[in-house]
């Protein structure tokens, strides 16, 4: 971009006052250019997020529906309240059991289906892939309605396989200790396809004469896995953690079709606060939320990106 | 340069504008809100209407008659799913392009009245009087009526008549012969569990509600006019106990039911009874429940009988095109005539007393339940938190009812977080 108008007035030579209009047209070429896409870009993506930013700090509910310039700055004040309200509180700390628990879980099981699917498992691999991935692509609704029959307290598949050995299954989805296990497992089931398949591309770039000089050197299979298929799976791995980061710490779907944030809080996650607030009409309280979550999505990718960056 | 100073104008200028204009107090809110009255004669032009669910399926029908009577006017019927409703309405008044008339959650009503974009109800339009008084008082917002109750539901005690004759017991009439009652279903009866109250998950309040009423108690200090909440009071600490000692004394499962357990469990003889609306009726009997094993019973008394009041109300928005034709259309599906005729096409139950005086209405014995219990049914406070502060009350007695919490420290966590909520005004 730099060199165009050094270019410009190169050419121009004497004349200067040419070239400064010449350069201007040029701009407003580029302007006029790249127009339909600024506008769209301002009206739809840039225009509603500052809009409920700006929103955040007001007081804004829907008694002001009609009449959304009669609506008072109040600050931080939402932030501060968000901070002391109890419900608040308790969906963060869900929102981050989930996350802590359910990525490295995710990754841990697609990473090892995407290793057995790699080199292990021959036959029947085509079938496998498409079975894995299977979930990924079905309804979150029909899921919802399967796993809830598997958790069924007295006839669910779960507990009536857990009867064979003697063990008394608990009431999964409405006990507080277990809703929240339960859905993370379904997420993990759900979630796994993809970084299978993102795991497995990784894998088939890692060359396969590192591992035969590794054998040749006398390495078991832990061992090659530990020193050459970590190592070079870990940008692949990052962009795993992040991808899997930003959707489990919005997540929403699992406790509003399995649970609706119950037993008593307990699976109620941030965007599923944030949706019940916007229902309430209380919609900067609401923004505010929103942003808090978006804060958190910022630091924790900060914190992969530093966990796990490859190094040099 | 210029373009960040620009940038930094127009912040300033937003602020400014936002600081300059604050709410001004008491505006749309005011007690006295009076609306004008409609002109006379039949209606004309377009009457926009929006209904949800079934109502909304079947309404084109009703209208069509309507437009018999005044030739001039076209009615446009659009169904809403029940879902995104909330949502649609929301938007439509804040982007002031609602229908004329629109169906409304009675639950609704203290919200969208707060906003401003509901239209009072035109004086002489109706007689109060015509109506039930819990449906009514779905619709009066501090004592302006914002809409007029179309169709209503309350809940009843269904129970199991064949297990209650086993068991050699009649139906209830007061909270002692209630808990005797459901603990004959179960021991002489022979049903896993004698009744079904739902002990957890969203909407739970509902059935804590009545047994408050029945208490003596209420929501807040005055129905018409609130000013504060009355959550911690002896009577809702008096309702959450009798209905802990049914989970305590395993006279109800302690965990929540999922949709459509009920009433197969029902069908099967495995719960003797619940509380519920109209709607069960016909989903009880494609179970497989025969006609005489049915039995329905109005509330049981403590000081009172009352139970819960839900439905549908129809309200005309400031921002409609045809307030005439929208209000004579509303005036018009409040005939007694009207709601007879649209309960043989909908089976939603009259909000209009008078309308329960002919047809199947004055002859079904399990219709004459319902027509007693809607004498007196109570309806939750329209005020614009209320959804608010039931998510409170769902939690709250949760804890109750699995013990995580006393009855006293619960009242007091209901109090406090519904105080703090406040009445959105």
């Amino acid at each position: 971009m730099a060199a165009a108008p050094t270019q410009v007035r190169q050419r121009g030579g004497g004349a200067r006052s040419g070239s400064a209009t010449m350069r201007r047209r040029q701009t407003l070429a580029a302007w006029g250019f790249a127009l339909p896409f600024m506008v769209l870009f301002l009206v739809f993506m840039a225009g509603p997020v500052l809009a409920s930013l700006g929103m955040s700090f007001t007081d804004f509910t829907s008694r002001d529906l009609r009449n959304p310039l009669a609506i008072n700055l109040v600050g931080l004040e939402n932030y501060t309240k968000l901070l002391s309200d109890e419900r608040f509180l308790r969906s963060a700390f869900n929102t981050l059991y989930f996350v802590v628990v359910g990525i490295p879980l995710t990754m841990g099981i697609a990473l090892a289906v995407a290793v057995a699917l790699n080199s292990g498992i021959e036959r029947f691999r085509t079938m496998f892939r498409v079975g894995f991935y299977t979930p990924v692509v079905t309804s979150i609704v029909a899921v919802a309605v399967v796993w809830r029959f598997l958790l069924q307290p007295d006839s669910g598949l779960l507990n009536t396989v857990l009867g064979w050995v003697g063990i008394d299954g608990p009431n999964w989805l409405q006990s507080t200790t277990w809703a929240m296990p339960s859905l993370i497992a379904m997420a993990a089931w759900r979630n796994m396809g993809t970084l299978m398949v993102i795991f497995l591309a990784g894998l088939q770039t890692i060359p396969r004469d590192l591992y035969e000089a590794a054998m040749v050197d006398g390495a078991g299979a832990w061992r090659r896995f530990r020193s050459i298929t970590l190592p070079l799976l870990r940008p692949t791995l990052l962009l795993g953690a992040v991808l899997m980061g930003v959707g489990y710490l919005q997540f929403f779907e699992e406790p509003f079709v399995m649970t609706k944030g119950g037993p008593l809080d307990h699976t109620l996650s941030v965007a599923y606060f944030t949706y019940n607030q916007f229902g309430f009409g209380n919609y900067s309280y609401a923004a505010a939320a929103s942003y808090l979550l978006f804060l958190a999505i910022v630091v924790v990718t900060l914190v992969q990106f530093r966990l796990l960056r490859p190094r040099t | 340069m210029t373009a960040r100073r620009t940038i930094g104008a127009l912040l300033l200028a937003a602020v400014l504008a936002l600081a300059g204009c604050g709410r001004d107090e008491g505006g749309g809110d005011g007690a006295a809100e009076q609306s004008k009255a409609i002109a006379e004669g039949p209606a004309t032009g377009e009457i926009t209407v929006w209904a949800m669910g079934t109502e909304g399926e079947l309404l084109p029908k009703l209208a069509a008659e309507f437009q018999k009577e005044n030739p001039d006017a076209t009615v446009k019927v659009t169904a809403v799913p029940w879902d995104g409703a909330h949502d649609k309405i929301s938007t439509a008044i804040a982007g002031r392009q609602t229908p004329d008339v629109s169906l409304l959650g009675t639950t609704w009503m203290g919200e969208f009245a707060g906003t401003g974009g509901l239209d009072p109800v035109p004086a002489d339009l109706v007689t109060p009087g015509d109506f039930f008084e819990g449906p009514w008082n779905t619709v009066a917002v501090k004592g302006t009526p914002y809409g007029v109750p179309w169709y209503t539901d309350t809940r009843v005690l269904y129970y199991r008549k064949d297990l209650a004759d086993k068991a050699g017991v009649q139906a209830p009439t007061t909270w002692e012969e209630l808990k005797t009652f459901v603990k004959a279903l179960q021991d002489k009866g022979g049903a896993k569990y004698g009744i079904y109250l739902q002990p957890a998950g969203r909407g739970n309040w509902q059935t804590l509600a009545p047994f408050v009423w029945q208490a003596g108690g209420d929501m807040v200090n005055d129905p018409a006019n609130p000013t504060e909440y009355t959550l911690d009071t002896p009577q809702w600490s008096e309702a959450l106990d009798f209905q802990k000692s049914f989970y305590d004394e395993k006279l109800s499962q302690a965990t929540a039911l999922q949709p459509g357990e009920i009433e197969s469990k029902f069908a099967k003889g495995e719960l003797g009874s619940f509380v519920s609306g109209p709607w069960h009726v016909g989903l009880v009997k494609d179970q497989g429940v025969k006609d005489e094993q049915l039995g329905l019973a109005v509330m049981p008394k403590k000081q009172t009988g009352t139970s819960f009041v839900g439905g549908g109300n129809l309200a005309v928005f400031k921002d409609a095109k045809n307030r005439d034709g929208a209000w004579k259309f509303v005036q018009w599906l409040s005939r007694p005539e009207t709601q007879q005729n649209w309960y043989d096409t909908s089976k939603d139950l009259p909000a209009i007393k008078a309308a329960w005086e002919g047809g199947a209405l004055a002859s079904d014995p399990l219709l004459k339940v319902f027509n007693t219990q809607l004498e007196d049914a109570k309806a939750p406070p329209a005020v614009a938190t209320w959804e608010q502060v039931a998510q409170v009350i769902d939690t709250e007695s949760e804890k109750v009812f699995k013990g995580a919490s006393s009855t006293a420290d619960a009242t007091k966590a209901i109090q406090s977080q519904a105080s703090s909520i406040g009445l959105g005004t």
